[in-house]
C-alpha cells in the first residue's frame, strides 16, 4: 500500500472516530456541557490527525508524523470518558492520559523523529509505562473513576477499592510528574547546546511544548492535591492550548524547513562570491551561524590533511569533526562545535551543497601544499649542499692539506740534512712517504663521499657491496636488480645505503643489518634493516633531514620505522619513471 | 745569539716538524702553545723574539692573537715579540687580515725555512 493511500485511511479513519465520539458526547446523560466537550475532543484531536498526516505525507520517513497522529487518536480516545455507555467510558478512562505520554515523546523526539540520547529513551519509556500500567491499575480498583457518582459501568472494575485506587492514582501522578520535569530539563539542555539555525526551528514547539508539559503537570499536582476545580472538564484556556499545541509543532516544522531552505540559500550565494571573500570556509560558517569553523581538506597523492593554504592540519581534540565525500572519495572535513551535531541533516545538506565548491578548494590546497613542499626541500637541498661544501672543505683542510704541509716541511728537513746527516734524512723521507700514503687514503674516502666512482661505473649493486664490505657491522645484501636505475635515482638509492650503514655502525648496536633493492610499479624501492636498539629519529642529526631531502626531491618518500628495542628500518621510495 | 721563537698551532705533527727544521737552521725553539690563549700567556711568560702562529686556532683566531701580542695594554710597542702568521691556506685567502694584525708578515706552512722567516725578520 502506497504511504498516500495509507495516508488517507489514516485521516478517514480519524473523521470517523471523532464522529463517533462526538455523537457518544452529545447523547451522555453524566455530562452537563456536550458542546464544550464535543468542541474539545474535535478541534484537539482533528488539529493533531490532520498537521500529523501533512507532516508524515511531507516527510514519510520521519516519525513526527505518526506520533502526531497517534496525539489525536489518543485524544479523541481518552474524551469518550464523557460517555454514558460502559464500553466507550472504559476506553476513554484507560485512553485519556496516554495522549500525554505521546505528547513527551513528540517533544523529545522533535524534530528528527528519533530519540537522540538514552535519557530521553528512558523518559519517553517512564512514560508510557506509567499511563499503560497506572490507567488500566486504576480502572482496576476504582468503580467511580475521579470520584465522580453515577458513571457508567466500568468494565475493567476487579474489586472496587477506593483507598487502593487513590494510591494508584498518587504513584500514577507522581511518576507522571517525573517524566515530564525530565523531560523539560532534557529540552533546556538541548536549547542551550543548539546552533543558531536549530534554535530558529526549535522555538515554536518549545513554548508550546513547555507550556503543555506545563498544563498536564498542573493537571496532574492538581489530581495529587484533590482540586474539584478540573473535575467539570478542561477549562476554555486549556482547550484554547490543546487546539493550538499542532499548529505550533506545524509552524515548527516547517521554520525547520525554512531554517534549513534559508541556510542552503545564504551558502548557495555565499559560495557564488566565495571568489570574492575568503573561500569556502567563510561561506559555510555563516550558513551555519558557527564561526568558529575550519574546513580541512584531505590530499590525495598522500594520506594527510591539510588546511586551504596547504598547511598541514590537525583537528584540536575538544572539535567535532563531519567528513565530506564526493563521489564515495572523502574530500575534506568541517571542524566544527559541539552543538552543530545535534542536526546531521543540516550539517549533511551544507557539506553536499558545498561539496562541488570544496572539491576545487581541495585542488588548490593540494597544490599549495605541494608547492610548499618543494620550495621547502628545494632550500633544504640548497642549505644541505652549502653544508655538504663546508664539511667537504673542513675535511680537506684538517686532513690531506695538512699531511702534505708537514709532507712537504719534512722534504725540506731532509733536504736541509742531506749532506751533514745522510741517516736522518732518510729517516725524514721516509716519514714523508708514509704521510704521503695517508694523504692519498684520505682523498680517496674524500671523493668517494662526494660521487663514488664505483656506482658510475659498475652500478649499484657492487657499489653497496663495497659499502657492505667496509661497514663495521655485518651486511646481508638481498639480490639486487640487475638492470640499472636512472643515475639520480642510483645516486639516492646509494647514499640511503650509505647513510643508513654509517647510522647502523654508529648508534644502532646492531649485530647484523640488511639490504634489500626492488623495483615495484615503476618504483625502486630502497631498504636498509638492522636489528638493533630503534629509537632514531629523523628530525634530529642532519644526515637522515638531508637524505630526505634527496629523496623527496625525486618524488619519493623517505620513511623511518625504529620502535624503541625492535631495529630500525629506513626505507626509501623512489619513483623511476624515466628508465 | 740565536733567535727564540714560540711556536703556536694545535697540529701536533707541524709543532714538531717546525721545531726540528727551524732548530737546524739555527733557531731557539723555546716554547709551544695548542691555543690562542696558551700562546698570550706562554709569549708573556718567555718573552719570546718571534712567534710563528697559526691563523686558525680552536679558540681566538691567529689574528686577534697577533692583535694581543703586538699592541700590548701600556702601550710600548718594541715590547712585544715579532709575529708571523702561518696557515695551510694562502694568504690571498685572508685579505687584508694580515696586515691589519700587527704582524710582521705571513709564511704558507709549506713554505716554512729559516731563510723564509729571516726575510721577514730582516
Amino acid at each position: 500500500m502506497s504511504t498516500r493511500r495509507l495516508l488517507w485511511g489514516i485521516g478517514a479513519a480519524g473523521v470517523v472516530i471523532g464522529v463517533l465520539v462526538a455523537v457518544l458526547i452529545a447523547i451522555s446523560d453524566t455530562i452537563d456541557d456536550h458542546a464544550a466537550n464535543i468542541m474539545a475532543a474535535l478541534l484537539i484531536g482533528w488539529s493533531f490527525l490532520g498537521v500529523g498526516l501533512y507532516a508524515w505525507g511531507t516527510r514519510p520517513s520521519n516519525r513526527i508524523g505518526p506520533l502526531m497522529v497517534g496525539v489525536g487518536f489518543a485524544w479523541m480516545l481518552g474524551m469518550l470518558q464523557c460517555s454514558d455507555l460502559a464500553l466507550p467510558f472504559t476506553i476513554g478512562l484507560v485512553m485519556s492520559p496516554s495522549a500525554f505520554a505521546i505528547v513527551l515523546h513528540l517533544l523529545l523526539a522533535y524534530p528528527t523523529g528519533r530519540l537522540g540520547s538514552r535519557a530521553a529513551r528512558a523518559v519517553v519509556a517512564l512514560g508510557y509505562v506509567d499511563v499503560v500500567v497506572g490507567s488500566l491499575v486504576y480502572a482496576m480498583l476504582a468503580r467511580n473513576p475521579d470520584g465522580i457518582e453515577n458513571t457508567p459501568r466500568n468494565l475493567l472494575l476487579v474489586d472496587d477499592a477506593p483507598g487502593a485506587a487513590d494510591a494508584a492514582l498518587t504513584v500514577l501522578s507522581v511518576v507522571g510528574i517525573v517524566a515530564i520535569v525530565s523531560g523539560a530539563l532534557l529540552l533546556v539542555a538541548r536549547w542551550r547546546a543548539a546552533s543558531t539555525p536549530r534554535r530558529r526551528s526549535l522555538a515554536p514547539l518549545l513554548w508550546t511544548g513547555a507550556l503543555l508539559l506545563a498544563f498536564a503537570a498542573i493537571m496532574l499536582a492538581a489530581d495529587l492535591a484533590g482540586s474539584e476545580d478540573l473535575e467539570d472538564g478542561f477549562s476554555i484556556f486549556s482547550v484554547f492550548l490543546l487546539t493550538a499545541a499542532p499548529y505550533a509543532y506545524l509552524a515548527g516544522l516547517m521554520s525547520s524547513g525554512w531554517a534549513r531552505g534559508r541556510t542552503m540559500g545564504d551558502l548557495v550565494s555565499g559560495l557564488n562570491a566565495a571568489e570574492a571573500r575568503s573561500g569556502v570556509r567563510d561561506a559555510m560558517a555563516e550558513a551555519l551561524g558557527d564561526p568558529t569553523l575550519d574546513v580541512a581538506f584531505k590530499r590525495h597523492d598522500r594520506d594527510e590533511w591539510v588546511d586551504a593554504h596547504g598547511r598541514r592540519f590537525e583537528p584540536p581534540p575538544d572539535r567535532e569533526v563531519t567528513e565530506i565525500a564526493r563521489d564515495g572519495q572523502v574530500i575534506g572535513a568541517l571542524v566544527h562545535r559541539g552543538g552543530l551535531s545535534g542536526d546531521p541533516e543540516l550539517l549533511r545538506a551544507v557539506a553536499d551543497t558545498a561539496a562541488l565548491a570544496l572539491e576545487n578548494e581541495r585542488l588548490q590546497a593540494e597544490l599549495r601544499a605541494r608547492v610548499a613542499e618543494l620550495q621547502e626541500s628545494r632550500a633544504n637541498l640548497i642549505s644541505f649542499g652549502l653544508a655538504e661544501r663546508r664539511r667537504l672543505e673542513r675535511d680537506l683542510h684538517d686532513g690531506a692539506q695538512q699531511r702534505l704541509v708537514a709532507l712537504s716541511l719534512q722534504v725540506n728537513l731532509a733536504r736541509a740534512k742531506l749532506d751533514d746527516d745522510p741517516a736522518t734524512a732518510a729517516t725524514l723521507l721516509d716519514t714523508a712517504k708514509e704521510e704521503l700514503s695517508q694523504a692519498l687514503d684520505e682523498l680517496r674516502e674524500l671523493a668517494r663521499g662526494i660521487h663514488p666512482a664505483i656506482l658510475t661505473d659498475q652500478g649499484l649493486g657492487p657499489a653497496v657491496s663495497a659499502l657492505a664490505e667496509r661497514s663495521p657491522v655485518p651486511v646481508e645484501i638481498e639480490p639486487l636488480p640487475e638492470e640499472r636505475l636512472p643515475p639520480p635515482v642510483e645516486a639516492a638509492a646509494y647514499f640511503v645505503v650509505s647513510e643508513a650503514l654509517a647510522n647502523v655502525a654508529k648508534y644502532a648496536q646492531a649485530s647484523q643489518a640488511t639490504v634489500r633493492v626492488v623495483r615495484f610499479d615503476g618504483h625502486a624501492v630502497v631498504e636498509v634493516a638492522d636489528d638493533g636498539v630503534g629509537g632514531a629519529d629523523a628530525a634530529r642529526g642532519t644526515g637522515l633531514r638531508g637524505l630526505a631531502d634527496r629523496v623527496e626531491a625525486l618524488d619519493g618518500r623517505l620513511e623511518i620505522v625504529s620502535p624503541i628495542g625492535r631495529g630500525t628500518t629506513v626505507r626509501a621510495d623512489l619513483p623511476c619513471a624515466s628508465s | 745569539m740565536a733567535v727564540t721563537v714560540l711556536i703556536v698551532d694545535d697540529h701536533p705533527s707541524f709543532r714538531a716538524t717546525a721545531r726540528l727544521l727551524l732548530e737546524v737552521e739555527g733557531y731557539d725553539v723555546v716554547g709551544e702553545a695548542r691555543d690562542g690563549a696558551e700562546a698570550i700567556e706562554a709569549a708573556g711568560r718567555l718573552k719570546p723574539d718571534l712567534v710563528l702562529l697559526d691563523v686558525n686556532l680552536p679558540d681566538i683566531d691567529g689574528f686577534e692573537v697577533a692583535s694581543r701580542l703586538t699592541k700590548p695594554a701600556n702601550g710600548t710597542p718594541s715590547s712585544g715579540p715579532a709575529v708571523i702568521l702561518t696557515s695551510s691556506r694562502d694568504s690571498s685567502d685572508f685579505g687584508s687580515l694580515v696586515g691589519a694584525s700587527g704582524a710582521r708578515g705571513f709564511i704558507p706552512k709549506a713554505e716554512l725555512s729559516g731563510a723564509s722567516l729571516a726575510a721577514l725578520l730582516e
